[in-house]
C-alpha cells in the first residue's frame, strides 16, 4: 500500500465515473441473457442434428404398439399461455412500483410467482404422465433436453421472483430505486419469450 | 503487498469460539463442504427410492450430483453467496466497509476477497499452480515415449496423463491466466478503482480451483480417469469409465468461471472507463480482453452444452448422439468444435493486447496501425465463429462443407498478419530494450509465426487430411497454444510484476528462463512436424522403432523445458520479498496502471483521472495520455528518440 492510501484510509473509493448511461447491472443481465440464448442454441442445434441432419424415418418415433408418441400439445399451450400471463403480470408489478403504487407491486409479485410455480408443477406432472422416457430415442432426449432446460430456467427464476416478492413486501422496492425488480423481470421475460420458441420447436413442429 | 495493518480497511480480528464455525471462512467449510454435499446425494437416493428405480445408490447420478453439491457447500463456506443470500431474503446487507479489499497477508489469498489485485494475484498463482501439475503429466508421458515398447505406464494411464495434461493446461492455466493478469490490469487501465461486479469476481475465482480438483480427482474415480482425449468425443467419452462424469461436470465449473470473468469484463469496460478514456484511446489490452470476452460470453455456453449432452447419454440414457437411437454422432463435434475453435482465439487474443503493450513501450514507439489493430481483434472474433468444422475434415461430416470452412480459416491470416506486421513496424527504427518482456514479445512472434503458418497448412484440406492426428496436430497446437499462449502469459508476468509486487524480478534468471524455454520448447516441439509428416500417429503410448531417434531427442529436450520453469518459479518467489524494490513506473509507460505507486493503492486512484490522449504516443512532443491528481501527477517521460 501506498503513502497515499495510508494517508486517506478513511475514505473509500473515489465515485465512480459512469461511462455508459446504461445500468451495469441492466447490461449485465443483457449479456448474461445473450449467454443463455447461446446455451439454448446448443440445444436448438442438437435438436437440428437429430431431426433433420440424422434423417430420422419417423419424427415423434413409434411407440412399442406401432403408434407415434404424442405430445401433449394442448395442455402445454395453456401453460403457455399461464406463462405468458405471467409476463404481463411482472411488467404490471414493475409499472405500480415505478408509480408508487406498493399494493399493487406485491400483488403482481406474488401472482406471477404462482403463475410461475403452476407452470413448473403443471410440467412436472406432464413428466410423469407423457407415456416415453429419455432413453426412447433421439426425439425424447431432445423433448426432455429442451424442456428440462427450459424448466431449469423456471426454476432459477422462481426463486429470483421469491426473493423479489420478500423485497417487495419488506418495502426495498421506491420508485427510485428498482433496479433489482428490473434485473429479475428482464430475466423472467427472457424465460417467457425462450417458452414460445421451445414450444413451437418441441410440441407443434 | 506490505503489511500496514489496518484493522479499519480488513478483515476484523479473527471470531473466537463457535463464532468461527457460522463466520465465512475455512472453518465453516468444514462442515458446510459435508452437510451440502450429502443433501445433494440425499436428493438422488430419495428420488431414485421414490421412483423405485433400482439400485437406489448409483454411482453415475451421485458423481454428477456430487460433483455440484460438494462444491456448493465449499463456495458457500467460503461466504461467496453471503450477500446475495442477506440480499435476497430481504436482510439488511452489511454495509461496504471494505472488508473485502486488498490483502495483509498470505492468508487473504485464501478467502472471498472482492480486491480485483487480489483476484488477480490468486488467479495468476492457481494458473501456475496447475501448470506446474499438468506440466509434470506431460513430463511423465514424454518419459514413456523416450522410447518404443511399454515402459512405465499402460495405454490406459498414458491416455489419461494426455487428456488431464491437455484440458488441465487449456481451463486451468491459459484461459483464467489471461482472466488473471486481465484482472489486475484492466480497472486500472481504465481508470476505474475496482470492476463492475467485485462480489461476482471473487466468486467466479473460486470456481477455478474447484474445476482443477474436480478434473483431478476425475483421475481417481472408480473404475478409471478420463481417457478419451481433452476433445472428449462422443460416442466413446459417454462409454468411458467414470471419470469422464467429473470431466464433463469440470468443464462446467471452468466454463462458468470463464463466462462469469468476461461479463464482468464487459460491463467494466462499457460502464467504467474514465472520463476521456474513449474507445479509440484505450489500451490495446483493454481491447483485447474486450473481444476475447465477448468470444467467451457467446462461444463458452455450446461447450457447457456438448458435456452436459454427453452426460445425460451417460447418465439418463438419452440418445443425442448414440447412432442407435437416431442420435447424430457427428452433433457433438460441431457443437464442441462451435466453441473450442472460437478458444483457440479466447487464448490468443488477451496475449495479443499483452504483446502490443509491451512492444509499443519498450520500442519507445507509438503502436503502428493503432485502430486496424484493434479492428482486427474484432475481425478475428467474426470470422473466428465461422470455421468450427476444419477440425472435422476426416470426420465424415458433410463434403460440401470443407470449402467454405477453408476458406474462411485461411481468411483469419489475414488479420492475424495485420497483427504481426504492426508489431513489426512499431519495432522498426524503435529503440528496443531487449529486457525479459521484450524478449518473450519477440520470441512469442518468431513461435508464433511458425504455428501460425502450419495453421494456415492444416486450414487447407489437401494438407490436413494426410496429417490429421498425427503429431503434426500435436506440433502446431503447442507452437501456439505454448509458443503462443504461454509465451505471451509470460510476458504479461514479467512485464507487471514490478507493478504488482513493487519489486523487480531478477533480470538474470528472467533472460535465462526465455532462452532455456525458447531452445527447449522449439527442440522438443519442432521435431514433431517432421515425425507427423512420417505418421506417426498422436495420443498412442507406442510407436514404431524408425520413430524412436527424434523421440528420444523430444524427450530430453522436454526436460530441458521443464527446467526452465523451476528458475521461472524461483525468480519469481524470491524476488517478490528481495527484489529490487523499484518505482511505480520502471518502464516509462504511459498507460494508466504505471501512474499509480506500486503496488497499486488499495482504491487505485485518489480521484478519477482525466484522459486527454492515446496510450502510445511514445516520442511525441507534449503528448499526454492521462491527467492524474495532484497527489500522483508525475509527468511520464514519453522521449525515445
Amino acid at each position: 500500500m501506498s503513502a497515499a492510501a495510508e494517508a486517506h484510509e478513511h475514505h473509500g473509493p473515489p465515485p465512480i465515473h459512469y461511462s455508459s448511461r446504461i445500468n451495469p447491472a441492466v447490461l449485465g443481465i443483457f449479456l448474461f441473457i445473450g449467454s443463455e440464448i447461446m446455451l439454448f442454441g446448443s440445444f436448438f442445434t442438437a435438436y437440428f442434428f437429430d431431426r433433420i441432419v440424422a434423417r430420422p424415418a419417423q419424427w415423434p418415433p413409434l411407440d412399442a404398439a406401432g403408434v407415434p408418441f404424442e405430445r401433449p400439445w394442448f395442455l402445454a399451450l395453456i401453460n403457455t399461455l399461464i406463462l405468458v400471463t405471467s409476463s404481463f403480470t411482472i411488467h404490471w408489478a414493475t409499472v405500480a412500483c415505478k408509480r408508487g403504487n406498493r399494493a399493487g407491486l406485491q400483488a403482481g409479485m406474488v401472482l406471477t410467482f404462482l403463475l410461475g410455480l403452476t407452470f413448473l408443477l403443471t410440467q412436472v406432472i406432464e413428466y410423469h404422465r407423457i407415456g416415453f422416457n429419455t432413453h426412447d430415442t433421439a426425439f425424447a432426449a431432445t423433448f426432455f433436453g429442451l424442456t428440462g432446460l427450459h424448466g431449469c430456467h423456471v426454476f432459477i427464476g422462481l426463486l429470483i421472483l421469491l426473493a423479489m416478492t420478500i423485497r417487495a413486501f419488506r418495502g426495498h422496492f421506491s420508485p427510485e430505486s428498482h433496479h433489482g425488480l428490473e434485473v429479475g423481470g428482464i430475466y423472467w421475460h427472457f424465460v417467457d419469450v425462450m417458452w414460445i420458441v421451445v414450444y413451437v420447436t418441441v410440441y407443434v413442429l | 503487498m506490505t503489511s500496514v495493518a489496518h484493522d479499519h480497511h480488513h478483515a476484523p480480528a479473527s471470531p473466537s469460539g463457535l463464532r468461527k464455525f457460522t463466520a465465512p471462512g475455512w472453518y465453516r467449510v468444514l462442515w458446510t463442504t459435508p452437510l451440502v454435499g450429502l443433501i445433494g446425494l440425499g436428493i438422488v437416493g430419495l428420488i431414485r427410492s421414490a421412483a423405485g428405480w433400482d439400485p437406489v445408490w448409483k454411482s453415475g447420478p451421485l458423481a454428477t450430483v456430487g460433483t455440484v453439491s460438494f462444491p456448493m457447500g465449499l463456495l458457500i463456506g467460503l461466504g461467496g453467496f453471503d450477500f446475495w443470500t442477506y440480499y435476497a431474503s430481504g436482510k439488511k446487507t452489511r454495509p461496504e466497509s471494505h472488508d473485502g479489499h486488498g490483502a495483509t497477508s498470505w492468508k487473504d489469498y485464501f478467502r472471498i476477497n472482492t480486491d480485483h489485485k487480489v483476484i488477480g494475484i490468486q488467479y495468476t498463482v492457481t494458473t501456475m499452480f496447475f501448470f506446474v501439475v499438468s506440466g509434470l503429466m506431460a513430463l511423465l508421458f514424454r518419459a514413456e515415449l523416450a522410447k518404443p515398447g511399454d515402459q512405465y505406464f499402460n495405454p490406459q494411464t498414458f491416455n489419461i496423463l494426455v487428456t488431464e495434461h491437455a484440458i488441465l493446461m487449456i481451463l486451468l492455466v491459459i484461459i483464467p491466466a489471461f482472466a488473471g493478469l486481465g484482472n489486475i490490469v484492466i480497472p486500472l487501465m481504465i481508470g476505474a478503482s475496482d470492476m463492475a461486479f467485485p462480489k461476482l469476481n471473487a466468486l467466479s475465482y473460486w470456481l477455478l480451483p474447484i474445476a482443477g480438483i474436480t478434473f483431478m480427482a476425475g483421475m481417481f474415480a472408480p473404475g478409471g480417469g478420463p481417457s478419451a482425449g481433452w476433445t472428449c468425443y462422443a460416442p466413446l467419452c459417454a462409454h468411458q469409465p467414470m471419470g469422464n462424469i467429473f470431466f464433463n461436470m469440470a468443464v462446467q465449473w471452468g466454463g462458468a468461471s470463464s463466462i462469469m470473468t468476461a461479463l464482468n469484463f464487459l460491463v467494466t469496460i462499457i460502464t467504467m472507463r474514465a472520463p476521456g478514456m474513449t474507445f479509440w484511446r484505450m489500451p490495446l489490452l483493454v481491447w483485447a480482453n474486450f473481444s476475447t470476452s465477448l468470444l467467451v460470453v457467446l462461444a463458452t455456453p455450446f461447450i457447457a452444452g456438448s458435456q452436459f449432452f454427453e452426460l445425460f447419454d451417460r447418465v439418463m440414457h438419452t440418445n443425442f448422439f448414440e447412432a442407435s437411437g437416431g442420435g447424430y454422432v457427428l452433433g457433438y463435434q460441431h457443437i464442441f468444435w462451435f466453441y473450442s475453435h472460437p478458444a483457440v482465439y479466447i487464448m490468443l487474443l488477451p496475449g495479443f493486447g499483452i504483446i502490443s503493450e509491451v512492444i509499443a513501450v519498450m520500442s519507445r514507439k507509438p503502436i503502428f496501425g493503432y485502430r486496424l489493430m484493434a479492428l482486427s481483434l474484432l475481425a478475428i472474433l467474426v470470422l473466428g465463429f465461422s470455421v468450427w468444422a476444419h477440425h472435422m475434415y476426416v470426420a465424415g461430416m458433410a463434403g460440401w462443407l470443407r470449402v467454405p470452412m477453408m476458406a474462411s480459416t485461411l481468411l483469419i491470416a489475414v488479420p492475424t498478419g495485420i497483427k504481426i506486421f504492426s508489431w513489426l513496424a512499431t519495432m522498426w527504427n524503435g529503440k528496443i530494450n531487449f529486457n525479459t518482456p521484450m524478449l518473450w514479445a519477440t520470441g512469442f512472434i518468431a513461435t508464433f509465426v511458425i504455428g501460425g503458418l502450419s495453421g494456415v497448412w492444416l486450414g487447407a484440406v489437401s494438407i490436413d487430411i494426410p496429417v490429421s492426428s498425427t503429431y503434426f496436430i500435436v506440433a502446431h497446437i503447442h507452437y501456439v497454444l505454448f509458443g503462443g499462449s504461454v509465451f505471451t502469459i509470460f510476458t504479461g508476468i514479467y512485464y507487471w510484476y514490478p507493478k504488482v509486487t513493487g519489486r523487480m524480478y531478477n533480470e538474470k534468471l528472467g533472460k535465462l528462463h526465455f532462452w532455456m524455454t525458447f531452445i527447449g520448447f522449439n527442440a522438443t516441439f519442432f521435431p514433431m512436424h517432421y515425425l507427423g509428416t512420417q505418421g506417426m500417429p498422436r495420443r498412442v503410448a507406442d510407436y514404431a522403432p524408425r520413430f524412436h531417434d527424434l523421440n528420444a531427442f523430444a524427450s530430453i529436450a522436454s526436460y530441458f523445458l521443464g527446467a526452465s520453469t523451476a528458475i521461472f518459479l524461483f525468480n519469481m518467489i524470491w524476488s517478490w520479498t528481495k527484489g529490487e524494490v523499484v518505482g511505480s513506473n520502471p518502464w516509462r509507460a504511459m498507460t494508466l496502471e504505471w501512474q499509480v505507486s506500486s503496488p497499486p493503492p488499495i482504491f487505485n486512484f485518489e480521484e478519477v483521472p482525466q484522459i486527454v490522449g492515446g496510450p502510445y504516443e511514445f516520442g511525441v512532443p507534449g503528448a499526454r495520455h492521462a491527467i492524474l491528481g495532484s497527489a500522483q501527477a508525475e509527468p511520464v517521460a514519453t522521449g525515445g528518440h
